[in-house]
């Protein structure tokens, strides 16, 4: 019973991760139709900006994840003024944009692995790692406030969606882009924000999985799988869909692993995607 | 002498992957991302059948073959009836948890620690130990492969695939079921991916899960890319420069471990820029 509850702690902890990576996939794929495989490196950059702010240069802890999750966001920002932006303009198929995100992805990991080495480094010290109990299993505060942080930006988007007339902007683009530039939104300042805020959200991802576990240059790939995954079960281009496949995802892998070694993970998440791809290829909630 | 010997042989390798995976992205027009799984099927059966079994070398390649087609076929049977960027993302997919596989599964492939000690070829006799026999035997597999390729491009079967990459619907009209054809060149491009796993293992003399990433697969898609899409002489033509253009980097004195990163850079990059300036690559009849 014990080991029921604390597996289920760790799937609904692994799932809010998980919901920051489908988040900022799901909002960029809305916009732009493709599977940006690039996402997962911005977790790495994310990561290692927030590495070098607070551990080598000394910067308080607050500012530093702030300066750090910008910091991913930009990088986003750059890699769609850079490549994606032109490629779109040129009305690219959206495998030529995948194909250009795979890209992307190995010149910026590589480049992690070249400044940081391929070390595994750990974010927090013996701070924030008292345990609490709840419901007979045991949490980390620091993982209190993964759940809580992630909670946070789930509604802070939520009410950035639906709330500004920048999110009926971003909605429109959604729906057709066409239109939308009709009706006079500028939809590639639009997706540009987005990609700043899908990737910030990335970047966050990245932190707090330094926090949790630690970071490494290849963390990426890992983390881009979990949120893809995460989005196609949940239906992929809703948000709401990607949280609520990011949950489940989370439960079913940790469970999953109840009789098995723990480095199976992915086999198991991998076999859960497979399986909706086979019995329910649009998803939880259809777009 | 000997470092031309070893590049040689590694554009080979890699041609003979190039060709192989052309056919499904070129030919057949779908984004198969996870080459290097099948790769890495090939590359470990032989290392475990040549070490522990003491089985010979082209049966464990036989044997490659036949595991690598078999897990394609089982994989394949999901992916086939996707296209586009699912397919994409699924086959990725499917690399991570083979890299997984070859990593956790310590009894069988000794995870990280990799198998040494891969035995070269032998046949009646002939030792194929040196390394100007080794190339002979690896360009004969490559003239094989190439050989195979072109059949396969241009027989009616190749004329179906051809036409699913440009009208899958159209072609299902004339009552073509176009999942069989696309399970059918995917299983075959990976048997044809084990043949140069088993000729790298055994080149090698070492296999370990770190040559069968992503970034491997990445690797193969760029050199088809660049060669050109649906063209049998530019995967060659793609692996040649792509093997050789990272070289330049030792030469120009990085220590090993940034070089090794600095060759993903170099092929990342070449990658953004092909698709920025020139998709359809040097030779390519089809653009993504």
């Amino acid at each position: 019973m014990e080991i029921l509850s604390q597996l289920i702690l760790n799937g609904v902890m692994a799932g809010a991760l998980y919901a920051l990576m489908a988040l900022g996939f799901n909002l960029i794929y809305g916009v732009t139709r493709f599977f940006n495989l690039a996402h997962g490196v911005l977790a790495a950059i994310g990561g290692y900006a927030f590495f070098t702010l607070s551990k080598m240069l000394g910067l308080n802890i607050y500012l530093s994840v702030a300066t750090g999750v910008a910091i991913a966001g930009l990088a986003g920002y750059g890699f769609d003024r850079l490549v994606y932006s032109k490629l779109r303009k040129r009305k690219a198929s959206n495998l030529v944009l995948l194909v250009a995100s795979l890209g992307v992805f190995t010149t910026a990991q590589a480049a992690l692995s070249i400044i940081f080495t391929s070390q595994f480094q750990t974010l927090s010290e013996t701070a924030g790692q008292e345990a609490l109990s709840v419901l007979g299993g045991v949490v980390t505060r620091t993982q209190v406030i993964i759940i809580f942080s992630s909670l946070a930006s789930m509604l802070g988007l939520a009410a950035l969606l639906n709330g500004t007339s920048f999110g009926k902007a971003v909605r429109a683009i959604s729906d057709d882009e066409e239109v939308a530039r009709m009706v006079g939104i500028n939809t590639g300042r639009v997706t540009g924000y987005v990609f700043f805020i899908g990737s910030a959200l990335a970047g966050l991802a990245g932190i707090l999985v330094g926090f949790d576990t630690g970071i490494q240059p290849t963390m990426g790939m890992g983390l881009l799988l979990k949120g893809v995954i995460a989005s196609i079960i949940g239906g992929v281009g809703n948000i709401y869909g990607g949280v609520l496949g990011a949950f489940l995802l989370g439960l079913v892998e940790n469970l999953g692993i109840w009789m098995i070694p723990g480095e199976w993970k992915d086999a198991v998440s991998f076999l859960l995607l497979i399986v909706f791809l086979v019995f329910r290829p649009q998803g939880i909630i259809k777009r | 002498m000997d470092y031309i010997l070893h590049l040689a042989t590694l554009v080979i390798i890699y041609a003979i992957l190039g060709l192989s995976l052309n056919l499904v992205v070129g030919y057949t027009g779908l984004l198969a991302s996870g080459h290097a799984a099948f790769y890495g099927i090939g590359a470990y059966s032989t290392a475990i059948l040549t070490t522990s079994l003491g089985v010979n070398f082209f049966a464990s390649m036989a044997a490659g073959i036949a595991a690598s087609a078999g897990a394609a076929f089982l994989i394949g049977a999901v992916l086939s009836r996707f296209d586009g960027d699912y397919y994409a993302l699924v086959s990725l997919g499917f690399n991570v948890i083979i890299y997984s596989v070859f990593l956790n599964w310590h009894g069988l492939t000794r995870g990280p620690l990799g198998i040494p000690g891969v035995p070269r070829p032998a046949l009646f006799g002939m030792d194929f130990s040196s390394g100007v026999f080794f190339l002979a035997l690896a360009a004969c597999f490559l003239a094989l492969t190439f050989l195979a390729a072109r059949f396969v491009a241009r027989s009616s079967f190749g004329r179906v695939l051809k036409s699913i990459r440009e009208d899958e619907k159209a072609i299902q009209v004339f009552g073509y079921n176009t999942v069989y054809f696309k399970l059918a060149i995917f299983v075959i491009s990976a048997g044809m991916a084990a043949v140069a796993g088993s000729l790298v293992a055994s080149y090698i003399n070492f296999v370990d899960p770190s040559s069968f990433t992503v970034m491997e697969s990445v690797f193969i898609l760029a050199i088809i890319i660049f060669g050109g899409l649906s063209s049998l002489k530019g995967s060659v033509i793609g692996a040649l420069v792509l093997v050789l253009l990272p070289e330049a980097l030792r030469f120009a004195g990085f220590p090993q471990a940034i070089a090794a990163q600095m060759r993903h850079v170099v092929y990342g990059l070449f990658l953004v820029v092909l698709m920025l300036y020139r998709p359809q690559g040097l030779f390519g009849e089809f653009k993504l």
